[in-house]
């Protein structure tokens, strides 16, 4: 699901550059001055190692064949920032060399595939890799990671008001979470045989505490529930996008206040929604950062 | 193969080949932009305008312009699943926009890869304040790519040789697995061998950094011709 230009409304692929390439270039360079310096030539030879590795086919019954996608298995091997900019690095060399996915679209893309695909991947992972459901945990981290990523990239294109029917949108989704399930059990298959070679190539999970589990379960399965009911329910995803979008192609990225009372005082209409969107997101970024800082101090 | 191909087309002597990778990498944002942002009404004329520039560039540039035209087509597999899915939604305007859009623009990043060779392009792009490390993640990805994909390919041709006609699901994960294991040897060693020869985190590239005045006209032009191809189209 690589966008290319040409696809996405001005506003949103402004948008999205704007969150995602600030957001790798600060990943980049935590990444940077943490890792020691042996892990750089590491990241960029695990990019090729992607590409090399999506030649390898896997049957999967019924004549057809898959391909790792690699978002869930690097986090899972590399840890979350180190996979970010290799998929980063991929999705560069994908745009700039194979033209795959597009220059403007990129940090769509990067957004869809290495921020959310692979923070995807490595939450389930992270919760319940280390005890006894590891295995489940490894699958859905594959299928969260491919999930994600393509129905953020359809939201998107909706969004910016590429009109689809919603019969087309209910096979897609249908497909999107055949590959999803394909993508988890080829990585559950990939990290098993890493670990067989060598396991301190592969990240021990922490523990985190019940609540978070709990919380973060919770979460997952309304996530999971939302796209089952979007792809068994069309009618209601139309809805929705009649509501959230295509209908005068009115459209908020956060149902919150900002939403309705569009920023005074900024002349251009995409703009002033534009901004009202990155506030949103800037504010419950803030709030999530302030929630987590009470927890740990409670905690401590 | 594709890239190699560009790879060679990169190397290329000529006046566009000549400018610098930062001034090609602006003007190239300019035309994705007024492209990206063309409306759809008079999308023919727009495209018409931009397809024109970008065939009178290949052929300044000295690219074979068959060939340039055909790698664009790359992008079609997405474009056009989706736009017969709009086409079908019953829009066929947008179609036709959609696959414009997406189709000059692709063709005008294929024009920069194809006269800039990476390790200048990704130099530029450092320049004009990119991260440095995810530059460095970059360049060691594109070295490295094709060394690790014929050793996938080597793998295959040992498997087939061996009597796997059609690997199972767990030999699939299993040569997936040997060739992660290859790859992190591999890096190791770089490494070591990058050390060992006084590296600094950091590629020097045999290429004058100075802007000159042509790289300014470089973006200037293209901005005016951006401008003149929009307003014109809207007319």
């Amino acid at each position: 699901m690589h966008i290319p230009d040409g696809f996405l409304s001005t506003p949103v692929w402004v948008a999205l550059d704007v969150a995602s390439l600030p957001a790798v270039g600060y990943v980049a360079r935590r990444a940077g001055s943490k890792l020691e310096e042996s892990r750089v030539p590491l990241l960029g030879v695990m990019g090729a190692f992607v590409f090399a590795a999506q030649m390898i086919n896997f049957p999967v019954g019924a004549g057809t064949s898959g391909h790792l996608v690699g978002g869930a298995l690097l986090s899972i091997a590399l840890g979350p920032k180190a996979a970010i900019v290799v998929m980063t690095a991929i999705l560069f060399v994908q745009a700039l060399v194979f033209q795959d996915g597009g220059i403007l679209a990129l940090g769509a893309n990067i957004m869809n595939m290495a921020v959310a695909g692979v923070l995807a991947g490595w939450l389930p992972y992270q919760l319940w890799g280390g005890g006894r459901f590891r295995s489940a945990a490894i699958v859905a981290a594959g299928t969260l990671s491919v999930l994600v990523s393509a129905s953020l990239a359809v939201s998107e294109l909706l969004v910016s008001g590429v009109s689809m029917s919603s019969s087309v949108l209910g096979l897609s989704f249908a497909l999107f979470l055949v590959s999803a399930l394909i993508e988890g059990f080829i990585t559950l298959a990939v990290v098993k045989g890493i670990e067989s070679i060598n396991p301190s190539w592969i990240q021990k999970p922490a523990t985190a505490a019940p609540a978070v589990r709990a919380l973060t379960a919770s979460s997952v399965v309304l996530a999971g529930v939302g796209v089952l009911f979007a792809s068994g329910a069309p009618d209601g995803l139309e809805h929705l996008s009649e509501a959230i979008g295509i209908a005068g192609r009115q459209y908020t990225l956060l149902p919150t206040p900002l939403a309705d009372y569009e920023l005074e005082g900024v002349s251009s209409e995409w703009l002033r929604r534009a901004a009202a969107g990155l506030i949103g997101l800037a504010l419950m970024f803030g709030l999530c950062r302030l929630l987590a800082k009470g927890i740990v101090n409670r905690r401590s | 193969m594709h890239h190699a191909t560009i790879d060679r087309w990169s190397r290329g002597q000529s006046a566009i080949h000549r400018l610098d990778a930062r001034a090609k990498i602006l003007s190239l944002l300019i035309v994705l932009i007024a492209v990206g942002t063309a409306p759809t009404a008079g999308i023919w004329r727009t495209g018409a305008g931009f397809g024109a520039l970008a065939v009178a560039s290949a052929s300044l540039a000295r690219l074979p312009l068959v060939g340039v035209f055909t790698r664009s087509l790359a992008v079609l597999p997405f474009s056009l699943t989706f736009a017969v899915i709009v086409y079908v939604t019953g829009d066929a305007y947008q179609a036709s926009a959609l696959l414009i859009k997406s189709y000059i623009s692709a063709s005008f990043v294929l024009l920069l890869v194809s006269t800039t060779p990476l390790p200048h392009l990704l130099r530029g792009l450092e320049r004009l304040g990119f991260p440095a490390m995810l530059v460095l993640v970059i360049q060691y990805l594109y070295r490295y790519l094709f060394v690790v994909s014929r050793e996938a390919q080597h793998m295959r041709t040992a498997a087939i040789s061996r009597g796997f006609q059609r690997a199972g699901f767990r030999v699939a994960a299993g040569a997936v697995a040997t060739l992660f294991a290859r790859s992190y040897h591999r890096a190791e060693g770089i490494h070591r061998a990058m050390i060992a020869r006084g590296f600094e985190r950091h590629i020097p590239i045999l290429a004058a950094e100075r802007l000159r005045l042509s790289d300014g006209l470089l973006v200037l032009l293209t901005l005016g011709i951006a401008v003149i191809i929009r307003t014109g189209a809207m007319r």
